[in-house]
């Protein structure tokens, strides 16, 4: 895995909301085809980075490295374009949208022609290709024409991944994606993210659910109060000192 | 339940809602043709008419703001603007012997850059300077009311060429004048832009959610100036329509449209949540809201009464609204 090329990479991010000091000179690399857990308490900072790394919120300092090159993200769409999916905590749906419209939002499929030239819709193509697309990744799918609104808290949340899995082409950032799901269906989020990493995505996947992480990442990286306390192969922790190192307890 | 069975449902409430919106009005008619025959005439179709286009092009503003989760009040005093301005230039330009096609030309592309220029405000004070949409559009109204005090010192402004009442006067097929047409017009491809097109999807998406809209890779905030923008342009438009119907301009028209243009899109079912609402209903809305409007002076209550009639309209919309939501989602 260290022979990889490094994927996806972000060198002394620094952010604050007025204040508090969410980020602090943090270092993070991906490589292709690698799952890396990142970790920490409630309020560490991992949300912070993940809006950073996606394009929602440019950072005081630091630098962005994909493929290698220098990247300045303006908006989530710059980082959309160049490949970077992300399934944001809490926030990645519109519920008053339907599962169809919720896919394809920001990448509606429009007519042929003149009228495709003004923006109208191919709804039946998108409930189709939704529909595809969703099962392919493995999303047990509510039919995709209904409201958002109107499923229960895990199947929205199986939209949001379905979503940000089936755009992805290099990155794909899921941030506590098994919210909100019940034991199966978080089985089966980590059955799609082990099938990313064979189609050499890099994926981001953050969780306070300890042994989901060491279970299905290739390396941790803990975040405590903005810093990183540790970056590791998954191999090297146990589940003992991975929480000691997430809490900062029993630590000399 | 299976799915279908509750799609099914869903579809037939939607349905429903339109259709008793529709049955209302149609109560209204009758009851206030009972009250005053006078009301059940061609003549007074097409005076509702008239007086429907100003509402539904500010409702229909109103709806795509308010669908994104904003509310423009400067709609009202917008109209007022631009129909103070077209009648200014219009005079102006007739008294130095130009074209009066021409003239009006000129004050129509003056009506509508008040439209725009308003919209434009609005759009930039709540997306870059994050104002709240209630603060900044209450901040153009107050502005472009002032305005039109200022351009005009109080007073209306007459001197149209009569090509102007004739063009705003006119009618086709008995109740049609052309500026009804084009309201028909550009209600239809309102409807088709939400409902049917990318630029009512993301207006939905934005309301519903905008950190999901941006994530999606939407740029709310130029979305949010082009709604503002179309609602300023429609407002200004429906401005250049009084303007053709009286042949003058008032300061004070437009006084409380916002109020007419908000009854009219909560009476057509828009949650002021955002992120729904659907132009049909809306459409009727205004047609409620203006019959109620020339219904009372049809009957014989005092102008002075209107307001407070629509906005006990406002305020009962939005209750049976909030009592459905608890029953539904
Ligand atoms: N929009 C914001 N405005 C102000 N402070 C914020 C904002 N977002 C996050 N913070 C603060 O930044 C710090 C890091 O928050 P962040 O959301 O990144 O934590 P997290 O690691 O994702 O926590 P959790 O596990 O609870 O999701 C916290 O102290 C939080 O209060
Ligand atoms: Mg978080």
């Amino acid at each position: 895995m260290e022979n990889a090329s490094v994927l996806y990479e972000v060198r002394g991010v620094g952010k604050r909301y007025g204040g508090v000091v969410a980020l602090d000179n943090v270092d993070f690399t991906l490589r292709a085809g690698e799952v890396v857990g990142l970790v920490g308490d409630n309020g560490a900072g991992k949300s912070t980075l993940v809006k950073v790394l996606s394009g929602a919120h440019e950072p005081d300092s630091g630098e962005i490295y994909l493929d290698g090159q220098r990247r300045v993200w303006k908006s989530p769409h710059d980082a959309l374009e160049a490949g970077v999916e992300t399934l944001y905590q809490d926030s990645g749906i519109a519920p008053d949208l339907t599962v169809a419209a919720n896919v394809f939002l920001g990448r509606e499929i429009v007519r042929k022609g003149f009228l495709g030239k003004l923006g109208f819709l191919d709804e039946k193509a998108m409930r189709r290709d939704a529909h595809a697309e969703l099962e392919r990744v493995g999303i047990a799918v509510p039919a995709s024409d209904r409201p958002v609104a109107r499923l229960s808290g895990g199947q929205r949340q199986a939209v949001a991944i379905g979503r940000a899995v089936a755009w992805a082409n290099k990155v794909i950032i899921l941030d506590e994606p098994t919210n909100h799901l019940g034991a199966r269906q978080a089985g089966e989020v980590l059955e799609i993210i082990r099938h990313a990493r064979t189609k050499g995505f890099g994926v981001i996947f953050i969780s306070h659910t300890l042994p989901h992480v060491l279970e299905v990442t290739d390396r941790i990286v803990v975040l405590r109060l903005g810093r990183v306390v540790a970056d590791a192969p998954s191999s090297s922790f146990t589940p003992d000192s991975l929480l000691k190192a997430i809490t900062g307890l029993g630590q000399s | 339940m299976d799915m279908q069975g509750k799609l099914a449902r869903l579809k037939a409430t939607g349905l429903r809602q339109d259709v008793v919106l529709l049955l209302l009005f149609c109560v209204m008619v009758l009851a206030f043709s009972l009250a005053n025959p006078r009301f059940f005439s061609i003549r007074a179709m097409a005076n509702i008419l008239q007086d429907f286009s100003p509402v539904v092009l500010m409702a229909i503003g109103q709806t795509f703001v308010i669908a994104s989760r904003g509310i423009d009040l400067s709609v009202g005093s917008v109209l007022g603007l631009a129909g103070v301005s077209m009648a200014l230039v219009i005079r102006a330009a007739n008294e130095a012997g130009l074209d009066p096609w021409l003239a009006i030309s000129l004050g129509l592309a003056v009506a509508v850059g008040v439209g725009v220029v308003a919209g434009l405000i609005n759009g930039i004070l709540i997306t870059y300077c994050r104002l709240v949409p209630f603060v900044a559009t209450l901040a153009t109204m107050g502005a472009a009311a002032g305005m039109s005090l200022v351009l005009t010192g109080g007073t209306q402004i007459a001197g149209a060429p009569k090509e102007v009442i004739l063009l705003g006067n006119a009618t086709y097929l008995g109740a049609l004048t052309v500026p009804v047409i084009a309201v028909f017009v550009i209600i239809v491809v309102s409807w088709a832009f939400l409902s049917r097109a990318r630029f009512g999807r993301w207006t939905y998406a934005i309301g519903s959610n905008p950190f999901a809209a941006r994530g999606a890779g939407i740029d709310v905030e130029r979305h949010l100036i082009k709604l503002y923008l179309l609602s300023g342009v429609l407002a200004a438009l429906a401005g250049a329509f009084v303007y053709f119907r009286l042949g003058s301009g008032s300061p004070l028209s437009g006084r409380g449209g916002e109020l007419n243009a908000i009854a009219a899109t909560v009476i057509g079912g828009v949650s002021l949540l955002g992120g729904t609402g659907k132009l049909t209903g809306v459409v009727i809305g205004a047609l409620i809201t203006t019959a109620v409007l020339s219904g009372l002076i049809l009957i014989g209550v005092q102008p002075n009464w209107q307001q407070i009639v629509v906005a006990a309209l406002i305020a009962l919309a939005v209750g049976i609204q909030g009592l459905g939501a608890r029953g539904g989602r």
